[in-house]
């Protein structure tokens, strides 16, 4: 039995754009689990961004329900969305947004402070991650400017899983990058969920949704259908296969 | 020239809400400016222009008598002299008086004028500014028309030691004698109450004598050596006397006052202007750096870009002087029923060419300037370095304030990396907060020492004070002092007489003598070296040592009643009473040169005891010998309740600009800020800061500049605000300024600007609200 951490009821999402309402996710109901690896799919416009901002608490819905636990956040305030996103979420960007004017370890810390204040036990935290992800003790004091764009995802996913989210969000996480270096903020996540973390990804590439364990397919601002691939096994021709088969069953 | 105006008016659509400061500062400093030009171009030029209306004198001289040989005296001395271009002489009556006047009373040497010899003098006429129908009174100096003062009213008039009483006729206006300030005030009798004062014989009769001179420059030099020769001639014969130059400062010490405060603000205000302006024009840059390189790769000239900017900022400074300059208009009658209280000299307010376009020559000089210089970088950057996001917009040398190391709390420490990292806007803060900080001083300063308790202004501007003044006859002199040594209610008595001598070879001073100067209450008025003990010393007032370039210890010679006597410097004076050209001697030091016919004594009286009734007993005690008696502390409150509520209106007026001018600038740079910063508070939010962190956070950045300069400031305008001020009253004889400086205020005004520059940062940075997280991801930076 598949613990539930994230629940959406009738979830719609509607824009206003020059007087017209344009409705971009409509009535889904969703449920995500702990220790999943969900992809998210679909087409441009199909609403997947959409669906992670309002599932992140980074949008709030039109209309229904989204519940993490027994808590109901799609009722919450801006500021209660915020202390919601830093106690129990993590977001890889595509555009990795990492601040500028911040070195690397700053940035990751920025975001751990916002939690704890024990900084020694965060910053022992930061260094173990840093490790996991390849960064080396040189490049914390870099600025991103410094740094190659591969090495500022991976500083991105440590920032993300500073604080020990219960759910990763990533947003097209290696859209941004080549694919040697995509392929390894790849492994990088599948490591850590294969840890345990849960993860949500929004992508259009084939390659990347391989990671999964679950796709969900999104067309027209609904789940068009979802396909359960079981744990993600380096070269596994068969698991490629399902993925190509569903996809081309959703009109991919 | 249309391109200009299409990339201007694309910018200002894109920062409205710094648009509204920049014109908002650029509208203050307009209205400040242009008030003050108006102030020193003009108002004072006011004076000289009713000068010559009214075919006015440069030196006025009143002499007891009215004898034919006084007469052919003065005709002859006038006329023998050079420097006279025209001269009048009229009977007149002349005698030391008071009446009431602002809750005070004003003493003055009162010269009584018949009203047509007043109007139709040839030279130094008065003109009747208001007149009703009461054909038998008094006409009052239009500087007195006041509550107490009005048309039908009844006032009285304390002549000498008699009092008489007159129905007000209405009000006139005298250059030279239309106030307390000239030495000696006009009062002018229809012909009925001036046959009925004459022949009363309240005051002497005397010789109204005014004289033009061919060189306005030589008044005080020619006042001297006219009242010299006089004395010299009839050596009993009282006399007062004014000059040009005496006149025509001291009836304009609040414009002095009021325009070096505006040409103050002025200048800060827009310095703050440009600095914010040049401040915004380099973030402009920076932010839409990709913008400006794709117009220049399309084909737009560097001057292209540069001249959009000049012509959207100097466009707006332009329109913002325009209304500035407007404004004043609206605010300068204000300003004139407060300057008129104590110049006396109506003002016609009209419009002034002259100052309005140097106000906008000056401003839209400036700004165009402060464009040009922060715009050149426009012109070094190529369009593929535009296009690569120009130049790095953090410096990466140094990383302020690790994280991991810093012990301060985690909203703390990012704003504290902000402030590090940005440099212009703490410049701008600093500079800001600093004119703050003096403003708050000198408001402080002026509250304690002027509004709050006003002695220590008295002290300063009116030398010595005590409860009563005494004038009594030579004759009567031992008998006054035994009886006031015997009085229960005198706590202290002692010589404080004022007479006119001349320096040799130098201007005309007015010598204050007493037998001990140990005796006085204000001590303070020698500030450097020691008072006289000897009959060879003198102490002489500061600003005219300045400009004689005499030093301790260097021997003057001074003339009086015909004789001379060298006296050693001891010690060096400032009493503002005839603007910087005072002395001190002692009795026997001025005996030297000549006795006392009278002399005025001081006294202080135990507490309780009533003033006016100690007066009237000395006066019924000593009958004609008493000349005159003054209730000190009700002339001088008289006199200084107009520089109470003006500088009452300039405090509040300056507090209120800093709150705006703080307001204006804090929006401007939090706005810049949350501009610049705009992604990395989305990202921030996106990571789970709430707009609270993110307010408190923005607020902070600025608290370091702030805070520091603020402590600075205060801490600087402290030491230095006494020199400052007292180079602001160099004019009026003021060298070594003592005011109190409230420290405790001080420090709690220096806490307070500190929370309200907090406070409004708070407010202004509220703006975080609006950056959504959503719109970072979507990509709409």
């Amino acid at each position: 039995m598949k613990n539930v951490l994230l629940k959406a009821d009738c979830l719609s999402k509607s824009f206003s754009s020059g007087g017209r309402l344009s409705h971009v996710l409509k009535n889904i109901d969703l449920e995500l689990y702990r220790g999943d690896f969900t992809v998210i799919m679909g087409a441009s416009g199909a609403g997947k961004s959409t669906l992670l901002y309002a599932l992140s608490g980074m949008d709030t819905p039109s209309l229904g329900t989204i519940s993490f636990g027994d808590q109901v956040i799609s009722g919450l305030s801006q500021d209660g969305l915020a202390v919601f996103r830093r106690e129990h979420c993590g977001f890889v960007f595509q555009q990795i947004h990492l601040i500028d004017g911040m070195s690397v370890m700053d940035n990751v810390l920025a975001a751990g402070l916002l939690v704890s204040r024990n900084k020694k036990a965060l910053a022992a935290r930061a260094e173990e991650l840093f490790s996991a992800v390849g960064i080396s003790k040189e490049t914390w004091k870099k600025f991103p400017a410094q740094i190659s764009g591969g090495e500022a995802q991976r500083v991105g996913i440590v920032r993300a899983l500073i604080n020990e989210p219960e759910i990763l969000f990533a947003d097209e996480p290696t859209g941004a990058l080549n694919s040697k270096t995509g392929l390894d903020v790849l492994d990088t996540l599948t490591r850590f969920n294969q840890a345990g973390q849960s993860i949500v990804m929004v992508t259009h590439d084939m390659r990347s949704a391989r990671r999964g364990n679950r796709i969900l397919y999104l067309k027209d601002g609904v789940v068009l259908g979802e396909c359960e691939l079981g744990a993600y096994v380096h070269q596994d021709q068969e698991r490629h296969r399902k993925l190509a088969a569903f996809l081309s069953e959703m009109g991919w | 020239m249309k391109k200009f105006v299409l990339l201007a008016g694309a910018n200002l659509r894109k920062a409205k809400g710094q648009t509204t400061a920049i014109v908002a500062l650029i509208l203050l400093a307009a209205l400040m400016l242009n008030l003050w030009l108006m102030l020193s171009l003009d108002y004072k030029q006011n004076f000289d222009r009713c000068h010559e209306r009214l075919h006015a004198e440069h030196v006025t001289l009143a002499v007891d008598g009215d004898s034919a040989q006084l007469r052919d005296f003065l005709e002859k001395t006038l006329e023998e002299d050079r420097r006279t271009a025209d001269y009048s002489m009229d009977e007149a009556m002349h005698m030391v008086g008071m009446f009431a006047y602002n809750g005070g009373e004003v003493n003055s040497e009162l010269v009584f004028l018949d009203k047509e010899t007043a109007l139709s003098r040839s030279v130094g006429r008065v003109e009747i500014l208001e007149e009703g129908d009461i054909q038998s009174g008094i006409y009052m100096p239009v500087l007195y028309r006041s509550e107490e003062i009005e048309i039908g009213k009844t006032i009285q008039v304390s002549i000498g030691s008699q009092e008489v009483s007159y129905k007000v006729c209405g009000f006139f206006n005298s250059v030279m004698a239309g106030s307390h300030n000239c030495a000696m005030c006009q009062l002018i009798l229809t012909r009925d109450k001036y046959d009925e004062l004459e022949e009363l014989g309240y005051a002497p009769k005397s010789t109204l004598c005014s004289v033009r001179l061919n060189d306005r420059t030589e008044s005080e030099d020619f006042e001297a050596a006219l009242k010299n020769a006089v004395s010299f001639r009839f050596p009993q014969a009282r006399s007062v006397s004014n000059s040009y130059a005496l006149v025509s400062q001291s009836r304009y010490i609040s414009q002095m006052i009021c325009s070096g405060i505006l040409s103050a603000m002025a200048f800060f205000i827009l310095l703050i202007a440009l600095i914010v302006i040049g401040s915004n024009i380099i973030n402009y840059i920076q932010e839409n750096m990709k913008n400006l390189g794709a117009l220049k790769a399309i084909g737009y000239t560097s001057r292209q870009l540069k001249g959009a900017l000049q012509v959207q900022l100097l466009g707006l400074s332009l329109l913002a002087a325009l209304t500035g300059t407007g404004i004043s208009y609206l605010v300068f009658p204000f300003i004139n029923t407060m300057m008129i209280s104590q110049t006396g000299i109506p003002y016609r307010i009209r419009f002034l060419p002259v100052p309005f376009l140097m106000t906008l020559g000056i401003l839209g000089g400036a700004v165009a300037l402060a464009v040009w210089f922060s715009s050149r970088r426009i012109g070094r950057t190529e369009p593929v370095t535009a296009f690569r996001q120009g130049v790095a917009t953090h410096n990466f040398k140094r990383d302020h304030l690790p994280l991991e190391k810093t012990g301060a709390p985690l909203q703390l420490a990012l704003a504290l990396k902000t402030t590090l990292s940005g440099i212009r806007h703490n410049v701008t803060i600093c500079f800001t907060m600093l004119v703050l900080s003096l403003v708050l001083v000198f408001s402080g300063l002026m509250t304690r020492n002027v509004i709050i308790d006003m002695d220590p202004f008295i002290n300063l501007i009116v030398g010595e004070t005590a409860d009563s003044c005494i004038n009594i006859s030579a004759e009567a002199e031992e008998a006054f002092l035994e009886e006031m040594m015997a009085d229960r209610r005198v706590e202290k008595v002692y010589l404080y007489n004022s007479l006119e001598v001349r320096h040799v070879n130098g201007a005309a001073l007015i010598v204050t003598m007493s037998e001990d100067f140990a005796h006085v209450n204000n001590t303070d008025i020698v500030f450097e070296g020691r008072f006289p003990r000897y009959d060879n010393e003198i102490v002489i007032a500061a600003k005219y040592a300045g400009e004689k370039g005499l030093q301790l210890g260097d021997e003057i010679t001074i003339t009086a009643q015909g004789e001379e006597a060298d006296f050693v410097i001891t010690g060096f004076t400032q009493i503002s009473n005839n603007l910087g050209k005072d002395c001190l001697l002692t009795r026997q030091g001025y005996q030297r040169l000549g006795s006392l016919q009278n002399a005025s004594y001081y006294l202080n009286l135990a507490k309780d005891v009533d003033i006016d009734g100690f007066n009237a007993d000395v006066k019924e005690q000593f009958g004609d010998q008493v000349n005159a008696v003054i209730n000190i502390g009700a002339t001088v409150e008289g006199a200084a309740s107009v520089y109470v509520s003006l500088m009452t209106m300039i405090v509040a007026a300056i507090l209120v600009l800093s709150v705006l001018v703080i307001a204006f600038v804090l929006y401007l740079l939090v706005r810049t800020m949350l501009s610049s910063k705009k992604r990395e508070y989305g990202i921030l939010k996106a990571l789970g800061f709430t707009t609270g962190q993110l307010v408190l956070q923005t607020a902070l950045v600025f608290m370091p500049a702030v805070t520091v300069s603020t402590a600075v400031g205060m801490t600087v305008c402290c030491l230095v605000i006494n020199p400052l001020t007292a180079l602001f009253l160099r004019p009026i004889g003021i060298v070594k300024c003592t005011f109190i400086v409230p420290v405790g205020y001080m420090a709690a005004a220096g806490v307070g600007l500190i929370l309200m520059a907090f406070g409004i940062a708070c407010l202004m940075s509220l703006k975080v609200r609006k950056i959504a997280p959503r719109a970072l991801l979507a990509g709409e930076e």
